[in-house]
């Protein structure tokens, strides 16, 4: 289940395994914190400025994976588009931004985040919504208060930028998608009911199949993301499939995935946050029937 | 005329589609199946004696070598130029790759080019009434008769029995997976019959074929006695490579169909509908990339089928929505492509099969 994740590289294949097993462990080690300082010790910006191909899927997907987080995304953003100001607002569904903040050290505790939202509160015009908390804490994510006049940031982002940040986020989607598979997975194979594991009632194991045609069909989107087009398809296929994951290994893991002791909740949480960060599937979706509906032809991106 | 030397994939693609602008080989206006194989064997022809049907096929079958990528590239281009149904434009992918690869080399040379060149049809005789999904449990039984073999039993869901002259048949002479044996067989031999079967979507492309002590010559056996299971899996990776690049350029040209149809179908549904194409080409892009570096196709084409067949119907179920009572009142090919994507998730292998091969052989999760 864990294909590598280099695309058209220039690696070869036991470079490429060594640095994949590299950029996991180091990730696994940051424990679901923060892995910017290990990823910069790897030499994170030399390789995103001369292996782009590699690096961004194999960083993004490993910290789907390992529910690390970084803030490369910005770095991914930065690197398509120079002109980028220092501290950007990043388009979410619905018309809301968020700022990623560049941490460091631990993710920020509840507490931390709460007040976060309530200073992107303070900066807001009197609107009458519920103050902005993000649901996956573990991301050092800021909501832009509805109606916050933080309007400096909101800089457009080019087509390319957006086309790149889009591909990074679709390849920790489908990680974070593969994470859930492999927690529902196990469970499925050593929880035993009625005598026998859960693995074997096909009920179950259809999910786990569905699951896995959702995330392959995601990887070979974004195995053919490079224009802008093929970007935001990509982005919506793994956004799709981070849900699909999401819902069907809930349902396998049944009351253990709905502790806050498992880990699955993390997953969900990100793969939720994430699917909303640089436009929902939903959104991408309507975008491409309209493209589509314009040109009045669907574009053939893989050809052979 | 002879065909230039052609084997990088770009320059083969453009030289066919310039032949294909010079040269009009569009069906004409009857859509009977009668019409449909004969527009099939027509183009056939034509696409062989300018070479085009030759490429990607190798030297000792008549073909002009080059990589197995040429001919889904062909059929691309038949497929979305609606030259012929690409279902049966297919067989011969799985067909022709059987023969070579089972039959005895003087043999293959002999028969292959009849079916690369149109000159005959050929069919292919698995599914029996009483084997499905469990194809192994097939019961077509096949005994020694002196030198030769008697063959007794029955097929069904045989694509195009009707106009085919030869059959590659499974049958039982054994017990269990290692007792299937297949054969190349004459459909004009004495004990043949064909009776084609009423079906939805009311073409009669599928056929029962009925076998009573039908004599075949031993050199007719395809490999050795027991090797037809085998035979029968290794069909796979080219059913579900080439034949699923053809019928995938099929749907995307229904999609743009449907998008100049002056429908009032909404972003969110043509762009569903768009994702799960898209996403089924990209995934049997990689499929052909990874055939074409020489790796041997397995279970994980289970997956392409799976995408592939939730595509096509999410396609028609669109063209349903959002052409409201085309398919109800009118006779049109909506009609008939919307019912035949009905049986998407059924025929090559149910959707409930590709899942349990999916859970049981990519996920590992043991026996059910």
């Amino acid at each position: 289940m864990t294909g590598t994740a280099a695309g058209s590289s220039p690696l070869d294949a036991t470079e490429s395994r060594l640095l994949t097993d590299t950029v996991r462990g180091v990730m696994t080690g940051a424990a679901g914190g923060c892995a910017d300082p290990a990823l910069a010790g790897l030499g994170w910006a030399e390789l995103l400025a001369e292996r782009p191909r590699v690096a961004i899927p194999l960083v993004f997907r490993s910290l789907g994976e390992t529910g690390a987080h970084a803030s490369v995304l910005l770095d991914v953003l930065r690197a398509a588009d120079p002109t980028l100001p220092a501290e950007v607002a990043l388009p979410f569904a619905g018309g809301r931004w968020v700022v990623w903040e560049c941490a460091t050290g631990a993710p920020p505790s509840e507490a931390a985040a709460r007040s976060g939202a309530a200073r992107a509160e303070t900066v807001g015009q009197a609107v009458q919504a519920p103050p902005a908390f993000p649901l996956d804490a573990g991301l050092p994510l800021r909501p832009l208060a509805l109606g916050s006049v933080e309007g400096g940031r909101r800089a457009e982002l080019s087509g390319r930028a957006t086309a790149a940040g889009r591909r990074a986020l679709g390849w920790w989607l489908l990680g974070t998608g593969h994470a859930m598979l492999a927690l529902a997975r196990a469970h499925a194979v050593e929880r035993v009911q009625f005598g026998r594991p859960l693995a074997s009632f096909q009920a179950v194991r259809h999910r786990l199949a569905e699951t896995l045609v959702a995330l392959d069909a995601a990887e070979a989107a974004l195995a053919h993301a490079d224009g802008d087009f093929g970007a935001l398809l990509a982005k919506a296929a793994a956004g799709r499939s981070a849900l699909t994951a999401a819902r069907h290994c809930q349902q396998v893991l049944g009351g253990i995935g709905f502790t806050a002791e498992h880990a699955l909740h993390r997953h969900v949480r990100r793969a939720l946050v994430l699917d909303g960060l640089l436009g929902s599937t939903r959104e991408l979706v309507r975008q491409a029937g309209r493209e589509v509906r314009e040109r009045g032809r669907a574009p053939r991106i893989a050809e052979l | 005329m002879s065909a230039p030397p052609l084997t990088d994939t770009a320059a083969f693609r453009d030289a066919l589609r310039v032949w294909l602008d010079a040269h009009d080989l569009s069906p004409g206006p009857d859509h009977s199946l009668d019409s449909q194989v004969e527009q099939l064997l027509r183009v056939r022809r034509a696409l062989f004696e300018a070479g085009w049907m030759r490429y990607g096929w190798p030297e000792q079958v008549g073909g002009l070598g080059g990589p197995a990528v040429l001919r889904a590239i062909l059929g691309e281009e038949v497929a979305s130029r609606d030259l012929a149904e690409p279902g049966i434009w297919s067989m011969i992918e799985v067909l022709a790759p059987t023969m070579i690869a089972c039959a005895r080399p003087e043999r293959a040379a002999d028969m292959v080019p009849r079916l690369l060149s149109g000159r005959e049809q050929w069919c292919q005789g698995f599914s029996e009434p009483g084997s499905g999904s469990d194809l192994a449990s097939l019961r077509t039984k096949a005994v020694p008769h002196g030198e030769d073999w008697l063959i007794s039993g029955q097929k069904v869901w045989t694509s195009l029995a009707q106009y085919a002259a030869r059959c590659v048949l499974l049958t039982r002479t054994g017990p269990g997976h290692d007792g299937i044996t297949a054969f190349f067989v004459d459909m004009d031999s004495p004990g043949v019959t064909v009776r084609p079967l009423r079906t939805m979507h009311g073409v009669d492309e599928f056929a029962e074929v009925f076998f009573d002590d039908v004599l075949v010559p031993a050199d007719r056996m395809l490999g050795r006695p027991g090797d037809g299971w085998r035979l029968a899996m290794d069909l796979l990776p080219h059913e579900r490579s080439t034949c699923f690049w053809h019928r995938i350029a099929h749907l995307f040209t229904r999609f743009d169909q449907l998008l100049v149809a002056g429908t009032d179908a909404t972003d969110d549904e043509l762009g569903a509908a768009l994702l799960a194409l898209h996403t089924v080409r990209c995934r049997s892009h990689t499929t052909q990339r990874r055939l074409a570096a020489g790796e041997r196709l397995g279970p994980e084409t289970s997956v392409d089928k799976v995408l592939l067949a939730e595509a096509e119907q999410r396609l028609f179920d669109t063209a349903r929505d959002v052409l409201p009572g085309v398919i109800e009142l009118d006779d049109s090919p909506w009609r008939t492509e919307f019912l035949y994507s009905r049986a998407a998730t059924i025929y090559g292998g149910t959707a409930e099969i590709q899942r349990n091969i999916i859970a049981r052989r990519l996920l590992d999760l043991g026996e059910e």
